[in-house]
């Protein structure tokens, strides 16, 4: 249990040496690798994964859709593969113009590669992010952009997760940059911030430590957690449950900020369910999120508000990070977020995925997610 | 002596620079010799134009966007399609532009003035004035 615990707190402070080493050698590879004649004939894009691949779809979706002003949305790779050919025959009018940015480190999960396959079929332009050329998604795409990165042992999924945000990310800003929607000197100004988020980062992996310990301490009896946030900030809520998941076994779920007050309000049991809450300061969701940090306390829910403002909650109940670009958040967040899950799963005495053993042994090697019969659609 | 001036352009098109050359020129002390106009860019150029109707100026800028279109297929893909446009109207208009220096004065004509002339805008540059004494 405590090397599991210890794996998990290494990688997160490996994640700022990752985005130092890594960033600026993914956005060379993100450069030449489309056209201007590819962009220019785009009209609208979907991010597709699974798991941590969705979660990073989600994260950046917002950013290239600020960007570049095209209509720009996160599927998860279900949909992606069986909802939008919907038996339609290929390259039919309407659906010209399809850019498809399918993220998957291993390259192997079964539904993105049918997703691929088919959207490839149907007319759309198909990028592969993935670690792998040679898997069965490289191999399906017409382009690839590799994001592989220096193996750093097992744990929680967190550095793949981050490369696969630097991936989607410095394609957007190329792509934006490509269509002149932003300068060369802007471009060149937002990939020289993602390098440097590698300081706050390495810090945060330190700093975030005895807070997060603290706020998993009071969880008595915690049967479900609650992560939210909005924009890129969901993307964020959604990791950090799937880690709580993985990683603890707890029954953990993400929600918008907004819908947090339709739906999760009246969960019962309030003491037993924390909120922990994804709030950069500049996010164009914040006040909503404020209020939202307002109607926990008489709620009785244990909260803990992950920001760069002092605006959302008294301090014992905010985990400060350094002020970024909301876009860029997510990659901050990955590493209270993976905490979060170590220190849990320690409290709980759980082990990561069950250890893939009893009821959880058929997700072994993946075969879950790998093995699913591709549907061709046609 | 070497005088170094930096302009933000906010636009493509012409910018009149005559007075940063006169005041390198006045710096210098200078009485007669050249003056070498230089920009050290590669989508940037400098010219000489009638500067009296700004019309004419437009002129100048559409004509030479209309030989030189911003268009998609050009074979250099690094960064933007007015970026690779850009490089080949430079190419043509040229980097610098000499002028003979008589009396303490330039030598213009009374319809002409210099102009640094942005193809890759908006952008800091930067435009050098060299004074060589006789």
């Amino acid at each position: 249990m405590q090397e599991q615990f210890e794996a998990f707190c290494e990688q997160t402070r490996s994640l700022g040496e990752l985005v130092r080493t890594e960033s600026d050698t993914i956005a060379g590879r993100a450069r030449l690798l489309l056209r201007m004649e590819d962009v220019y004939a785009v009209r609208q894009i979907i991010l597709t994964g699974s798991g941590d691949s969705f979660f990073a779809a989600l994260a950046v979706a917002p950013a290239l859709r600020a960007w570049t002003g095209l209509p720009v949305n996160a599927m998860v790779s279900m949909e992606a593969s069986r909802y939008v050919d919907n038996g339609r025959p290929p390259r039919s009018g309407r659906t010209r113009g399809l850019l498809v940015i399918a993220i998957s480190s291993s390259g192997e999960v079964a539904r993105l590669i049918e997703a691929v396959q088919r959207l490839r079929r149907f007319g759309a332009l198909t990028v592969a992010v993935t670690g792998d050329n040679d898997s069965r998604l490289g191999q399906s795409a017409e382009r690839i952009l590799n994001i592989a990165i220096p193996s750093a042992g097992s744990g929680p999924g967190g550095r793949s997760y981050v490369a696969s945000l630097l991936g989607a990310l410095h394609l957007g800003i190329r792509i934006a940059e490509m269509l002149m929607c932003m300068t060369m000197e802007q471009a060149d100004r937002l990939r020289r911030d993602l390098v440097l988020l590698n300081e706050p980062l390495t810090r945060m992996a330190a700093q975030c430590v005895e807070p997060v310990a603290e706020f998993v301490r009071s969880w008595d009896s915690v049967f479900a957690v609650d992560c939210i946030g909005s924009g890129p900030a969901l993307a964020s809520a959604h990791f950090a449950a799937a880690k709580l998941v993985e990683a603890a076994g707890l029954h953990a779920a993400a929600q918008d900020v907004e819908e947090f007050h339709h739906l999760n309000y009246f969960v019962d049991d309030p003491q037993r369910v924390p909120a922990i809450i994804f709030a950069p300061s500049q996010a164009l969701s914040r006040t909503r999120t404020q209020e939202l940090a307002r109607i926990l306390p008489p709620l009785g829910r244990p909260y803990l508000v992950i920001t760069d403002s002092a605006d959302f909650a008294p301090p014992g109940h905010s985990l400060m990070l350094r002020e970024v670009d909301e876009f860029f958040a997510p990659l901050l967040h990955a590493v209270p977020a993976t905490l979060l899950a170590a220190h849990a799963a320690l409290r709980r005495g759980s082990v990561h995925f069950r250890g893939l053993t009893g009821p959880w042994r058929g997700a072994q090697d993946a075969a879950l997610v790998r093995g699913s019969s591709i549907e061709s659609g046609s | 002596m070497l005088k170094t001036f930096t302009l933000e352009t906010d636009r493509n098109g012409l910018y009149d620079i005559t007075p940063l050359a006169e005041a390198a020129l006045d710096e210098s002390g200078a009485r007669a010799g050249l003056v070498l106009v230089s920009v050290p860019h590669s989508t940037a150029a400098i010219t000489v134009v009638s500067p009296w109707d700004p019309l004419g100026l437009e002129d100048v800028q559409d004509e030479l966007s209309r030989l030189i279109p911003t268009r998609v297929d050009f074979k250099h893909q690094y960064d933007t399609p007015q970026d690779a446009a850009g490089h080949i109207k430079a190419s043509i208009v040229g980097h610098s532009r000499m002028f003979y220096l008589e009396d303490g004065k330039l030598g213009l004509g009374h319809s002409q003035k210099i102009f640094f002339w942005e193809f890759d805008g908006p952008r800091k540059r930067t435009v050098h004035v060299k004074v060589l004494t006789q």
